[in-house]
């Protein structure tokens, strides 16, 4: 959820570099993170500190981005390491399985293969 | 999980918002321009979210009663130092993000006690240094974010005490070399981001110790020469070190690294390639080698069995195995343009090949076999050949052929048996094929390009002689422009970053859509262009 920021002068929300009436921020100030959320049919940009449920950040010298994170994955670490999964799939090593390896049993509460 | 009801106020410090998870309180005091911790926090808040206020510092008491905090959110504030002493007692704390403000150091006489501590970020700050005792309190933690700091090198000493983590990035550092041993404790690491340092050059034994890692970015450095120290990395599934200055991979570069899924090194000045290079990579899937142009032989890839897309473009290659298919059977896109390459084997036994691309080469003929049995061929590019002649049967098979580039080769005729799924046909600067076309030769076709405008006239394009931009503006239907209109305001912006896919399919709808009415034909005839043949 994102909060407006009215102080801001040029009408942007905060964190937000240049902006658009239709399509939210442009650009971020240094070190944010855009995502585009959706609006029916629109996008909006918006600048973050960390990236929603279900993305990553990707940071690189010119922008930063938030990534989807692979179908399995509440949040992860990059595209192929997971953080947390979703209902149903259990953690183990940054991957998301129906079933734990040998010596581990799966933890609903925690969603990962635990000893 | 975030759900639950609004909670009674005195529980709530004002102006933050909180929802109740349980007996625990999800407390939301986030971009509300706090300068301090609110005071009256209530012990049963789980998850605190500070993130994008004006906190320079917190009180050491701040958190002291909050032993149920599993998630701690500082980011976006402008934190320059937070003693061991803020972080005190709170052992179920698992998350704690500090990105995004101005720490200059981690303490190190007074280090975080934080045991349970999983993921840390620390991107976005201006740290230098690492202490050696600066992790000594997290035993547990996983996951590590240093990127984007002003590290010089890689916190060797420090590290040692994360046995436990899985994986980190110390990525937009500044980092300029890799010691050996560097990571010598981190037997659980599975992932590593290097990119964008300064790295380059590498220890012989820097990965010693990196048993569990699988992906490893090292692009985006100044690497001079091939990163051999990766041979100890056995689990190693993604590898990365694109935009490097690597002039060379050596004989058996991969041999310590049988999982192999991805090697990403394009922009690279690569020019000697051993032959041996890309062999026994049973895993890898994509093999992209451009503009080395040192590469004379086809390199041999025996035993590298799962490769679908291989790309071999600008290099010295005059002519491909005749086992290719043989050592490459799940090959589905085969791309070698810019090379010296005059003859083709059969690639009969790439029954999954869907794209050719062998534009730019010295291919002079097509035989009976070269393509036969490609049922999945959907994209095929000869163009810029010297090809005089093609068997009447070379097309024959290819029932799922949509795309056929020709253009600039030497075709006097062009055989359309197995042609009649083209939607594409480029067969501009064939000078001497000047035979006319029947509109049932290409049932399907869309766009096609020929040598003469006549040969356009079968399309009905010679009606009327209007301008080409005439012509595109006037086709567009009511419903065709107000359908334009909505796509372009919809994505002028954002359309060069990243989007959904389904957006971009939005996209090829409308164009779809738009040619379905008509088929473009080209040369458009004109008056100078005229629609009589002038052979006849």
């Amino acid at each position: 959820q994102h909060k407006q920021n009215v102080g801001v002068s040029t009408g942007c929300q905060s964190g937000c570099q240049t902006c658009s009436v239709y399509n939210g921020c442009l650009t971020c100030k240094p070190k944010l993170f855009i995502h585009l959320e959706r609006d029916g049919m629109r996008q909006i940009g918006v600048c973050l500190a960390s990236c929603p449920n279900g993305f990553y950040g990707m940071r690189s010298p010119d922008r930063n981005d938030c990534i989807k994170c692979g179908s399995e994955c509440d949040t992860c670490f990059n595209k192929n390491f997971c953080l947390r999964c979703r209902a149903g799939s259990y953690l183990h090593k940054g991957k998301c399985q129906e079933s734990c390896p040998e010596g581990l049993v799966p933890s609903d509460t925690k969603r990962e293969c635990v000893p | 999980e975030q759900e639950g009801v609004s909670v009674p106020d005195n529980q709530c410090p004002l102006p933050c918002q909180c929802d109740e998870d349980g007996i625990l309180l999800l407390v939301d005091c986030s971009e509300l321009g706090l300068s301090t911790v609110p005071s009256n926090l209530s012990p049963l808040t789980s998850y605190l979210d500070l993130s994008m206020n004006n906190l320079t510092e917190i009180q050491p008491n701040a958190f002291h009663n909050l032993h149920f905090l599993g998630e701690l959110r500082l980011s976006g504030n402008h934190l320059r130092h937070i003693p061991g002493a803020v972080f005190q007692d709170l052992y179920n704390l698992q998350v704690l993000m500090l990105q995004n403000n101005q720490l200059e150091r981690l303490p190190s006489e007074d280090p975080w006690d934080l045991p349970n501590l999983l993921s840390l970020r620390l991107d976005a700050n201006l740290i230098s240094d690492v202490p050696e005792r600066a992790f000594l309190g997290m035993r547990s933690l996983r996951h590590l974010w240093l990127d984007d700091n002003v590290l010089t090198d890689i916190p060797v000493a420090a590290l040692n005490n994360l046995g436990s983590l899985q994986a980190m990035t110390l990525a937009l550092n500044r980092i300029t070399h890799i010691p050996d041993y560097a990571f010598r404790n981190l037997s659980n690491l599975v992932v590593l981001h290097l990119h964008n340092n300064l790295i380059r050059t590498l220890g012989q034994n820097c990965f010693e110790g990196l048993h569990s890692l699988e992906t490893l970015e090292l692009n985006y450095n100044d690497l001079q020469e091939f990163p051999v120290a990766i041979r100890m990395l056995a689990k190693l599934q993604e590898l990365g070190f694109h935009n490097n200055n690597i002039k060379g991979i050596p004989e058996r570069a991969f041999e310590g690294n049988p999982l192999l899924q991805t090697i990403h090194f394009y922009e690279n000045p690569i020019q000697f390639v051993g032959r041996s290079a890309f062999q026994f990579l049973p895993k890898l899937h994509t093999l992209s080698l451009n503009g080395a142009t040192e590469i004379r032989d086809f390199p041999d890839l025996t035993g590298t069995t799962s490769l679908e897309i291989l790309s071999l473009t600008r290099a010295g290659l005059s002519g491909l195995p005749q086992n290719l298919c043989l050592q490459l059977p799940n090959l589905r896109v085969l791309e070698l343009s810019h090379n010296l390459i005059k003859e083709l084997p059969s690639f009969r036994h790439c029954s999954s090949l869907q794209e050719i691309g062998l534009q730019h080469n010295l291919i002079r003929q097509i035989e009976r076999n070269t393509f036969q049995q490609l049922t999945s061929l959907r994209s095929l590019d000869l163009s810029w050949n010297r090809i005089e002649l093609i068997h009447p049967d070379a097309f024959s098979s290819l029932q799922s052929l949509v795309k056929l580039d020709l253009t600039d080769n030497w075709l006097s005729q062009l055989p359309l048996a197995g042609l009649n799924s083209l939607t594409h046909l480029k067969l501009k600067g064939n000078m001497d094929l000047s035979s006319s076309f029947r509109e049932e030769d290409f049932p399907s076709i869309r766009v096609i390009e020929m040598p003469y405008a006549y040969q356009c006239c079968v399309y009905g394009a010679c009606n009327s002689y209007k301008s080409a931009s005439q012509w595109e503006m006037e086709h567009l239907t009511d419903e065709e422009e107000d359908l334009q209109k909505r796509a372009l305001a919809l994505f002028p912006i954002h359309a060069d970053n990243n989007y959904d896919t389904d957006l971009e399919e939005f996209q090829l709808e409308i164009e779809e859509s738009k040619l379905q009415t008509s088929i473009q034909c080209s040369p458009v005839p004109g008056p100078f262009k005229p629609c009589d043949s002038l052979f006849d």
